[in-house]
């Protein structure tokens, strides 16, 4: 996804109780609902083999590595084992549906029996949390505004700022001056209020589609295709398979107003909505 | 570190910043002419020549960006400045802005 770069080179947590000191880790990429053991073949990170170790009916999808976190100043490594844990993540949801998915260096220190042990202690929390994402994805929905659209609507429709207008023509010079900063000042006011209402909108109309959502901040360069526009609202949706085309079709609608432009994307592993009371322990 | 000054740079730079400033003070002027324009402390003859004034104080200052070519300059510092001050006041497309009242809708009816 989009923000791969800030995760990377993360800092492995300390383990918090003080167990004896081992070198050897299990690099977590997600957990599954599963009843049996399956291998993956060497499709992990580094060629790592990839395989699961199961507790009742969920499973670890791990590969052994040392325990200490994989970091690089190389980007260009970095990229490669964030496209393999991206891609380990994918096989696995193709093997057990939609998973639990962890973030890039998720390490957990000690052997397969540790994990085991770790997956034991957390079940009924990953259990949950593996209910919630079951036969859902998430998606990322971006809606970008084109400002001239915009503001014509606002001169045409907002009867303030119509009445200013006029009032302006019948002025003398140095007082339409004024009155044209004055202007000025009320359509930025009147943009950003109404950029923010759309975005409320939109979220409160979006959220009828799906089964949770969440508002990241717009705080966030825009992607070239959509330069020049502005992002008023970035949400991250878990959506259920059967209603992502009911989804589709809402933004559409949205997309096809010359105001707007909407970037739909996924299906991700429900990143956001996993949470970190499960995910925070490694 | 070396600082590398270019003669033409910091002449555009400072320049710029001085420009910037002034807008700024400008726009507050602008602000209190229009407070005294609606309150009525000003009669018209009085905002006409108020109004001039700032008008020929911006062209000046149009003029002069143009001159010493200095409109990046001076948008740069502007635009920096302003990031600034919306930030602190939150006046800008946020989220922030909004998601607040949708948690309380929701919580309100949910009971």
């Amino acid at each position: 996804m989009a923000d791969e770069k800030d995760t990377a080179g993360k800092v492995m947590h300390e383990e918090e109780t003080s167990v004896k000191i081992t070198d050897e880790g299990r690099y977590l990429y997600c957990v599954a609902s599963s009843n049996s053991n399956e291998n993956f073949a060497d499709i992990g990170i580094d060629d790592s083999n990839v395989y699961t170790i199961l507790y009742n009916d969920i499973a670890a999808v791990v590969h052994k590595c040392p325990a200490k976190p994989y970091e690089s100043k190389d980007e260009k490594i970095v990229g490669e084992w964030i496209l393999s844990h991206q891609y380990v993540t994918d096989e696995a949801t193709k093997k057990f549906g939609t998973v639990m998915p962890f973030s890039f260096d998720t390490i957990i220190i000690g052997s397969d029996e540790e994990v085991k042990e770790w997956l034991k202690e957390g079940y009924s929390a990953l259990k949950d949390k593996l209910e919630k994402v079951k036969d859902k994805a998430e998606y990322t929905v971006q809606i970008f505004s084109d400002r001239t659209a915009i503001m014509e609507k606002i001169s045409e429709n907002n009867p303030d700022i119509k009445k200013l207008k006029e009032d302006i023509k019948t002025k003398s010079k140095g007082m339409a001056y004024l009155l044209n900063k004055k202007l000025e000042a009320k359509v930025k006011d009147v943009f950003i209020d109404t950029l923010n209402r759309y975005a409320k909108d939109f979220h409160s109309h979006i959220k009828n589609y799906v089964e949770d959502i969440k508002v990241e901040s717009t705080k966030k360069p825009v992607p070239d295709k959509w330069k020049g526009k502005q992002m008023i609202i970035d949400l991250s949706c878990l959506a259920h398979k059967g209603k992502v085309d009911e989804l589709g079709k809402i933004l559409d609608e949205i997309n096809k107003k010359k105001e707007f432009s909407v970037r739909f994307t996924g299906p991700w592993a429900p990143f956001s909505f996993v949470g970190k009371e499960t995910g925070g322990r490694k | 570190m070396v600082v590398d000054i270019d003669e033409g740079n910091l002449k555009q730079g400072l320049l710029g910043l001085v420009v910037a400033l002034v807008e700024i003070i400008q726009e507050a002027l602008e602000h209190q002419a229009f407070r005294r324009m609606e309150s009525g402390r000003l009669n018209e003859k009085e905002t006409e020549r108020l109004g001039n004034a700032l008008m020929e104080l911006d062209e000046a200052l149009e003029h002069i960006k143009k001159e010493n070519d200095i409109e990046d300059a001076v948008k740069s510092v502007r635009d920096g400045l302003d990031r600034v001050a919306d930030e602190v006041i939150g006046k800008m497309i946020n989220p922030e802005r909004w998601e607040d009242e949708i948690i309380k809708a929701d919580k309100d009816s949910t009971g």
